[in-house]
């Protein structure tokens, strides 16, 4: 076995000798060939580099081939990364989306708060604790309208408060969950807010009457009041729900009362309660007040009459 | 073997003159020109290197070159001339002589072989040249007219040039 092996190790190192003998024969006998190469490469350098009509064509030639290789690699290399673009591209388009969106919402603020009325309400609702809320579900049905706001109890919304938009008074809050509230707006059968005439004393009540979301009416405006329509209608300050001189609505009309005693007049609602979204929801700090007030007052008639 | 490299340097130069000052300046119809100094190739001896040959056929086409404002046109086909000379001059030559030393001529080898292996060579050389020249196929009929009338002036010429040895060896 040994022996088998020092021979197959003998045989194998001359093959190799062979073949080293026979590669440097080969280099010797066509060297020629490699001269021949190296001049042929020279005569070409030359060529393409001094002649501009062969080197203009070999290098457009070669730039198309290239372009074209180069084409079909990235081809395939696009392929493969489509899945990475298209999540790429549906990250870009989300991220698009949201800010989209909130242009948007700056754009209606911006152009919002260059009205007047946001202006002076504003101004008259300087000295008060403003909740901003969100309309989250709003009802814009013929007879009993209902608002949600995402504000309710963990943020100090409590029944009874106000809520105005940016047009002027939206309506009252009427019960309260936990992070949600619900909202008795202006376009409700059920809605009496005190509202008064701007610049003069007169007041009465908001009423709505179901036939338009745009309009409401307010009653017992006595009748030797002087009143010209397109004048003001703003809250009065009397319910302690709404500061006083909030803007309501515009006078439309005005109409005898029913029982003939009083005027009856139609206002244009300053909100829009078809497109309502964004709302503040007023806190008054002296609600509490005037409330202990009337118990006082209840409980000392009580105590009067027997 | 230093008259053999003067009488080779001479007619480097030789060749090289003459096509630069006379030849180069012919174009009969706008298509032939001669190109004998292919010739240089021919005459050198069966016993040359092959690398002799190849670097000599790439100084040639390169001084040429130089003269004609081509760079690289006619060393490129020299070059390849220079490569194929020794198989076609062996091909060619009387089978009588292959061990002795041929220094190719009329003479040596009988007019018939001689001539034959100077069509040959030449017009491979002025296909190649031509080809190079024109650097595309767009055009083959006025490419093959270059090259068929230019090989048939250039023979002409180096035969002129054969006897014109010929008479002044003998």
């Amino acid at each position: 076995m040994p022996d088998f092996g020092i021979r197959e190790c003998a045989y194998r190192r001359r093959a190799h000798y062979t073949a080293m003998h026979n590669l440097l024969e080969f280099f010797r006998k066509y060297n020629y060939l490699f001269l021949f190469l190296l001049l042929e490469a020279a005569s070409f350098s030359l060529l393409f580099r001094f002649n501009s009509y062969q080197g203009s064509v070999w290098f457009s030639a070669a730039n198309s081939v290239v372009a074209e290789i180069n084409g079909w690699y990235e081809h395939v290399v696009s392929y493969l990364h489509l899945q990475t673009v298209n999540r790429e591209l549906t990250a870009e388009n989300l991220r698009l989306q949201q800010e989209n969106n909130s242009l948007r919402e700056a754009l209606t603020t911006a152009i919002r708060d260059t009205s007047v009325t946001e202006h002076i309400m504003a101004e008259r609702l300087a000295g008060y604790e403003l909740i901003p809320a969100t309309v989250v579900s709003n009802s814009r049905e013929r007879t009993n309208n209902y608002l949600v706001i995402d504000r309710g109890e963990a943020d100090g919304v409590h029944s009874e408060m106000g809520v105005v938009g940016g047009g002027g008074v939206v309506g009252i809050v009427y019960l309260t969950g936990p992070h949600h509230s619900l909202v008795i707006p202006v376009t409700n059968r059920k809605s009496s807010i005190s509202c008064r005439v701007r610049g003069q004393r007169y007041f009465g009540y908001l009423q709505w009457e179901g036939n338009s979301l745009r309009k409401a009416c307010v009653d017992d405006i006595p009748r030797y009041a002087k009143i010209r329509k397109g004048e003001c209608i703003e809250t009065s300050g009397y319910s302690a729900v709404f500061p006083p001189g909030i803007f309501v609505g515009r006078i439309s009309g005005i109409h005898n009362s029913s029982d003939g005693q009083s005027y009856k007049l139609e206002v244009n609602l300053g909100t829009d309660f078809a497109n309502l979204r964004d709302v503040n929801v007023i806190s008054t700090p002296y609600k509490a007040e005037i409330d202990t007030l009337r118990r006082h007052a209840r409980e000392e008639d009580a105590a009067l009459q027997p | 073997m230093i008259q053999t490299f003067f009488s080779r340097t001479g007619w480097f130069l030789l060749l090289l003159l003459l096509q630069v000052l006379v030849f180069n300046h012919i174009h009969i119809m706008g298509y032939a020109t001669p190109m004998p100094y292919v010739y240089f190739l021919l005459l050198l001896p069966s016993n040359t290197p092959r690398c002799g040959y190849l670097l000599l056929g790439f100084l040639l086409g390169l001084t040429v070159d130089l003269f004609t404002n081509t760079p690289g046109i006619a060393a490129a086909s020299l070059c390849f001339v220079a490569l194929l000379t020794p198989p076609l001059l062996r091909a060619f030559s009387p089978n009588d002589q292959d061990d002795e030393v041929l220094v190719p001529s009329a003479h040596s080898m009988e007019w018939g072989p001689f001539l034959r292996l100077i069509l040959v060579t030449v017009s491979i050389h002025c296909a190649l040249f031509f080809s190079i020249e024109a650097f595309s196929f767009f055009n083959p009929e006025s490419l093959l007219v270059n090259i068929g009338s230019s090989t048939l002036l250039t023979t002409l010429f180096i035969v002129a040039m054969e006897l014109i040895r010929g008479c002044g060896k003998h």
